[in-house]
């Protein structure tokens, strides 16, 4: 659709409709060139499948042959009742929050630190701080399985050369330690991605209100705090949804890395779909967990918007 | 205008040659045919042999793709789902093959296999695991047992008899302490896969319990709570106990157990008839200078089960639901001894048909081949045989086993659960 | 460069100094930690697997083994699968920017009918695991006749990539004043006018950081070429990684070789948009 063509229908509403109406229907005109050829594509090759797939709940169901074995709620109550489940979720909101209180800020700092300003080498450290997130998470995941190997790897080697008295870890073999470990890959994996983003926040800071504040004799703490961080609030508000959301989510790198394992012990929500659901032959049982899933993040993110980044956009968001 | 009448009857005109040509040549088949070999001259001799097979039925084409097992396995289900089945493709037979089979996916090969075909096979327990209720999906093409490898140096060097080892599971016992003290590993497990760990628990059921208590179990005349497989757990236990593993053993995969062996770094491991060849991979000269034995797995006193029978399984190929004749013609192509003959050296594979055994040297290999042949039962893997969620429920028990969480008594409950619910 | 006042670490204080050192401290222990296991990529490719196998981290002891980089970089079809990698992910890359952008302008600069209720639904994108939803989304690609098709890859990954690309575009579309806006508006710009000659250009900051996680998601994407495309001469360079995977072991020394240089387009890539995107118009650092 071009806009030559809007205007022509636009101007032919314009001799039939009241004028209010009129201005209502050339916005919502103008909008739908917007938004329609991304919601099309959006609507066709995922929202669509989704919601198929999200039927699939109610039925006991191998992914193979028809969809005729309807049974109401048994999946979700089978998955309450599933201990693994249990940990899965547990597991889930730990990763949320070590992500929320580690890796956001870490990744904050170092955009304040490289992002900008004049310090020299900036740019050889922005990249190399920039360089895991090229990696897949694949390869991420396979190239850490030899970084946390429990005799042989990096990660013992130089703790054993650079800590006293250390004893190897089995970062992935250990129960009670491989989510750590789990986490460590993530935020290595991912910092660069919010770094990337608060890098290109910190652009719309203008430096001369920075610099007039410490020539008012404010301290880098105190103008970091009065103007550079609300100056970027919208930056940082994003972060955190797409954090919480990306940590429900999470499930290749983790998959590749230790399988859930062991025994369990590192499950997350989209391991766990995909153990008990996809690989399983479970697929019913699979699209029961996801709704699920689904519906604890549809709670985050109505809330959030609403309550957070409702001061983003004033009264645009709403369900 | 002219130009443009002209113009369309020139087309119309090709149209028919067009035409014509397909019709001529609607003999023509092709075969779409998937296999999960990606190393470079084994799968250059599953193109020769697709080539020679063109060459003899000029009316076939066979195209391959080629995948490695992951992704292989993450397509093959989506396009089953889908209902799109490839012509062949790599089958380990057993409850995933049958899934396939109950909804119409794979084609039934059964009355072209019945009678001289299926003679030719010397491997009759794995053909089984191609079929159930006289339908069959596929056949094998390499297929073996699981044993015990070990390094015989290392057996000397812990004051072990190398060309006498234990048969029993007191004498293993004392063989993997002897082994421990004197400063090696004696057991390489890659338990972050979770499936090497479940080839201790098998074998140990199969010793305890026989061909009887899996199959009352599987038919739910019994069940996975019966005493063979808490037996067999609180066995697995007593070898947990003497720490024969690596430092986090629980964390490593199946590649660093092969790097153990290679480096003579731990003297034993629980595997199947690719365990040569896959050290090999890892380091060719280092695999070299092994020397390597072969011990069936010891017999436990008092088990009910036949010390001959053997644990094992490999690889065959399975026939789409859309498959023409041709398709099936060329899978037997493909187990002919000729080409079993060929396929064997490069593989390191056991052939399964009896005309080909000779092709095999390997005195290891060939006692692997006896154990198949000889078994009174043959047990498949259960994390293939076994429908996949009770698969996934044996894997994660025999995991807590060897970490220590669970007891014999709760791993059994927790393959129950399972069986119960898949089952019927 | 956007210096706007020269470095010295002569002319500073003595906080100021210990302050640079600080940075320099943190920065190298950090980066030290974030490289570790990229050199180990790299140095993996230069030796033997099984020297690879039996001490994943070491210095090659015996020959370097150039091979294993000039065996990928000489073969024909590495470079198919670079072809066809390039396409993907230039096609990807546009689209989903052209498609999120407009959508992100829409969502925070517009009003119109129904805009809270189409931008949640967008953002289910977010909440729904794909991985459930592989089946649906296979069926529906090959009703449309895209298996075998680099579009049947294409279309889907702009798809996963919209709800994320526009949630960030918007946040930083929101974030550009109002008044410039109702300045343009004045001034006769229609909608069009100020979304494509004063909002584009004034995001660019943003739409770089979005064009450059784009790139590296759709580069690396590995999954829906597996399962859309038959035809290897089709496969992007992801896919390439298999033929060193055995059912029985993996050739890791190649697999290194491999993703070392799978990595250096992306980076490139970013070399590119970094510029873009640190030295952002809306700072007023307009020097260099």
């Amino acid at each position: 659709m071009s806009a030559m063509n809007l205007k022509a229908i636009s101007q032919a509403y314009q001799q039939s409709v009241p004028n209010r109406t009129r201005r209502t229907i050339r916005k919502t005109l103008v909008a739908s060139v917007f938004v329609l050829p991304g919601m099309v594509v959006f609507f066709v090759f995922l929202l669509l499948p989704m919601i198929e797939s999200a039927q699939f709940g109610f039925y006991k169901w191998d992914g193979l042959g028809p969809l005729e074995d309807y049974r109401g709620l048994d999946n979700y109550k089978k998955a309450f009742d599933h201990d693994v489940f249990q940990t899965a979720i547990i597991n889930s909101f730990r990763i949320m929050g070590l992500s929320l209180i580690i890796q956001l800020p870490v990744a904050m700092l170092l955009a304040l630190m490289v992002g900008r300003g004049n310090l020299p080498g900036r740019r050889v450290f922005r990249l190399l701080l920039f360089l895991p997130y090229v990696f897949s998470e694949v390869i991420t995941a396979l190239i850490w399985r030899y970084v946390m190997h429990p005799t042989d790897g990096l990660l013992n080697w130089f703790l054993g050369h650079s800590v006293p008295g250390y004893d190897n870890v089995g970062w992935l073999a250990e129960k009670d330690v491989v989510i750590y470990s789990v986490f460590i890959v993530l935020t290595w994996k991912y910092f660069g991605f919010y770094m990337i983003l608060y890098m290109a926040g910190l652009q719309g800071v203008p430096k001369d209100l920075e610099d007039a504040a410490r020539v008012d004799g404010a301290n880098i703490v105190q103008v970091l705090s009065r103007i550079t961080l609300p100056m970027m609030g919208s930056t940082v508000r994003l972060t955190v949804f797409l954090s919480v959301l990306g940590a429900f989510q999470q499930f290749v790198l983790v998959w590749v890395l230790t399988g859930g394992g062991p025994v369990n012990a590192s499950q997350i929500m989209g391991t766990y779909i995909y153990k008990f659901g996809i690989k399983s032959f479970n697929l019913g049982y699979g699209a029961a967990v996801a709704l699920i899933l689904f519906s604890i993040t549809l709670v985050f993110s109505i809330g959030y918007q609403r309550m957070i980044l409702h001061q983003d956009f004033a009264s645009d968001v709403s369900l | 205008m002219k130009v443009l009448r002209s113009l369309l009857i020139l087309a119309l005109l090709l149209g028919a040659i067009g035409g014509l040509a397909t019709t001529s040549a609607q003999d023509q088949v092709t075969i779409t045919w998937w296999h999960i070999t990606t190393a470079e001259d084994q799968a250059a001799l599953w193109q020769q042999l697709a080539d020679e097979y063109m060459a003899a039925n000029p009316n076939v084409t066979v195209e391959i793709t080629i995948l490695e097992n992951e992704a292989f396995k993450e397509r093959l289900v989506t396009v089953m789902q889908a209902g799109d089945p490839p012509d062949v493709f790599q089958s380990w037979g057993g409850g995933v093959l049958w899934k396939y089979a109950d909804a119409g996916l794979v084609r039934n090969i059964a009355p072209e296999l019945e009678g001289e075909w299926r003679d030719t096979f010397s491997a009759q327990g794995a053909l089984e695991m191609f079929g159930k209720n006289g339908e069959y999906y596929g056949v094998p093409w390499d297929w073996g047992a699981v044993g015990i490898w070990y390094n015989k140096d290392l057996f000397a060097a812990a004051g072990l008899d190398p060309e006498n080892p234990p048969t029993t599971w007191t004498d293993f016992l004392a063989a993997v302490q002897a082994l421990k003290d004197s400063g090696v590993t004696p057991i390489a497990i890659g338990q972050g896969d979770k499936w090497p760990g479940h080839f201790w628990y098998v074998y140990l059921a199969v010793r305890l319990g026989g061909e009887k208590a899996f199959v009352d179990a599987y038919n739910r005349d019994g069940a996975f709570t019966d005493d063979p497989f808490v037996e067999a757990g609180a066995k697995l236990q007593e070898l947990t106990a003497l720490e024969p593993f690596a430092e986090g053993f629980l964390g490593r995969n199946y590649g660093d157990s092969q790097t153990q062996m290679v480096n003579q770094e731990a003297a034993m491991e629980l595997m199947g008839q690719w365990a040569p060849g896959a050290y090999a991979g890892t380091d060719a000269e280092l695999a070299a200078q092994l020397n390597l034995g072969l011990m069936p797995f010891p017999m436990i006193e008092g088990g009910a089960g036949n010390p001959t029978d053997a644990f094992g399984g490999g690889n065959g190929f399975a026939v789409g639901a859309n498959a023409e004749d041709e398709v099936v013609d060329f899978l037997r192509y493909i187990t002919s001894a000729e080409a079993q003959s060929l396929i064997a050296p490069v593989f390191g594979a056991v052939p399964t048909v009896a005309a080909a055994e000779s092709a095999i040297t390997d005195p290891n290999l060939q006692l692997i081949m006896k154990l198949r042949n000889e078994a009174p039962y043959a047990q498949m893997y259960y994390d293939q045989f076994l429908p996949p969620a009770v698969a996934t429920a044996v894997l994660d028990a025999v995991d807590g086993l060897f970490a220590g969480t669970l007891s014999p008594e709760d791993a059994a409950a927790m393959i129950e659960d399972a069986a119960m619910f898949e089952l019927e | 460069m956007q210096t706007s006042e020269s470095f010295s670490f002569k002319r500073m204080s003595n906080g100021q100094r210990f302050f640079t050192l600080l940075k320099y401290a943190v920065l190298i222990f950090l980066v030290m930690m974030i490289i570790g296991p990229i050199i180990m990529v790299v140095l993996a490719g230069m030796r033997t697997n099984g020297e690879f196998q039996s001490r994943p981290f070491d210095i090659p002891r015996g020959e370097i083994q150039w091979g294993n980089f000039t065996g990928i970089l000489e073969s024909d079809t590495f470079w198919v699968a670079a072809r066809n990698s390039f396409y993907i992910t230039a096609a990807v890359t546009i689209i989903n920017l052209s498609l999120a952008s407009m959508l992100a302008f829409a969502f925070s600069r517009l009003t119109f009918f129904g805009k809270g209720i189409i931008f949640n639904i967008l953002s289910f994108g977010l909440l729904f695991p794909t991985v459930v939803a592989i089946l649906p989304i296979f069926l529906q690609i090959r009703d449309l006749g895209l298996i075998n098709n680099l579009w049947g890859v294409i279309f889907p990954m702009v798809a996963f990539g919209l709800p994320g690309s526009v949630i960030i575009l918007r946040s930083f579309f929101i974030a550009i004043p109002n008044e410039l806006e109702d300045a343009s508006y004045i001034d006769g710009c229609s909608t069009f006018g100020f979304f494509r000659f004063i909002l584009m250009p004034i995001s660019r900051p943003a739409l770089m950081a979005v064009a450059t996680l784009n790139v590296v998601g759709a580069w690396n994407e590995y999954f829906l070429p597996l399962l859309i495309l038959n035809d290897p001469n089709k496969w992007p360079l992801p896919l390439g990684i298999m033929q060193f995977q055995g059912q029985y072991g993996t050739d890791w020394a190649r697999v290194m070789a491999y993703v070392g240089i799978l990595m250096v387009p992306a980076i490139i890539f970013y070399l590119f948009t970094e510029r873009f995107i640190v030295t952002g118009l809306t700072g007023g650092e307009l020097k260099g």
